[in-house]
């Protein structure tokens, strides 16, 4: 799977730096939502398949919100430390650890507001760490346990990154782990709005 | 939202009409599709402007923005799930 995945990343860069123009790939490439939305419908399915799971969901209530924020508090925490050791001002850092892997829309937003090189900054560090999350989730699932694997992935749990919780996790955790991406997803703007409005 | 509609749909249909033989093309359909959205984030990638002069510029210090957050996200998470959800990771081990 992760071999699978580098391969396809190694293709779709080249293709897209090759300056070609299929008609089927740039679709593919310009409806990334209809990949996505066709992805969730077939996890929905596996979900569904599992016939206990909603009867395990329901234990757990408030302790779901621990995750996302455990995420949250990582990469804030993670943030202040960066400003110190890289000498960068305290709000650009916490506004860009606190992308939790959304680069497209750190990337832009920090752009706008901090100018380029930290819209850069954002936009590359996020898609690190997207990138990053598919090859420590199968490490993780083994090493700690399946809902750790859910931390590295950030906002991304809801999306890219889920098929690999599909195939290292369990069908609770693929659970939580939408919830997780959905919950982080939302905290992103707030975090930033607050960043830019506090420092 | 979206996302957690589509998936909705999908746990009903896997819950009341999905036939149970089909498990396995249903998870090689999820591998295809992954394989599908890896391979369009790389072309948007390759298509951003910039892309290389960024990375040799501000790649070692987006590495750090990168790695400090995500390791600490980590580890807090992991003593949290030790912590508050052992009973489950106990349960992943007797299966």
């Amino acid at each position: 799977m992760v071999i699978l995945a580098v391969i396809a990343l190694v293709l779709g860069t080249f293709y897209g730096l090759s300056g070609l123009e299929f008609t089927l790939f740039d679709y593919l490439a310009s409806h990334t939502d209809y990949i996505l939305y066709a992805t969730m419908v077939l996890v929905g399915i596996s979900v569904g398949l599992h016939e206990s799971i909603v009867e395990q969901m329901k234990k757990y209530h408030l302790k779901l919100l621990l995750i996302p924020m455990g995420i949250v508090a990582g990469s804030l925490i993670g943030g202040v430390i960066c400003s110190f050791v890289l000498n960068e001002p305290m709000r650009e850092s916490l506004a860009i650890s606190g992308g939790l892997g959304w680069y497209s829309l750190t990337g832009v937003a920090i752009g706008n507001l901090s100018g380029a090189e930290y819209g850069s900054i954002a936009f590359l560090s996020n898609l690190m760490r997207e990138i990053i999350s598919f090859f420590v989730i199968p490490v993780i699932a083994v090493k700690f346990n399946y809902y750790t694997c859910i931390a590295p992935a950030g906002a991304t749990s809801e999306d890219t990154t889920l098929p690999m919780m599909i195939r290292y996790t369990d069908e609770k955790t693929v659970v939580f782990s939408v919830l997780n991406g959905v919950i982080c997803s939302a905290c992103v703007p707030a975090i930033m709005s607050f960043c830019y409005a506090a420092f | 939202m979206e996302i957690l509609i589509f998936m909705l749909i999908g746990v009903v249909i896997g819950r009341f009409c999905f036939p149970r033989k089909l498990k396995k093309l249903n998870e090689k359909m999820q591998v295809f599709m992954t394989m599908l959205l890896i391979f369009a984030m790389g072309v948007m990638l390759g298509r951003r402007e910039n892309l290389i002069n960024e990375l040799t510029s501000l790649g070692v210090k987006s590495l750090v923005f990168c790695l400090v957050p995500t390791i600490l996200s980590t580890i807090i998470v992991y003593f949290l799930t030790e912590r508050f959800f052992d009973k489950d990771k106990k349960e992943q081990e007797g299966e």
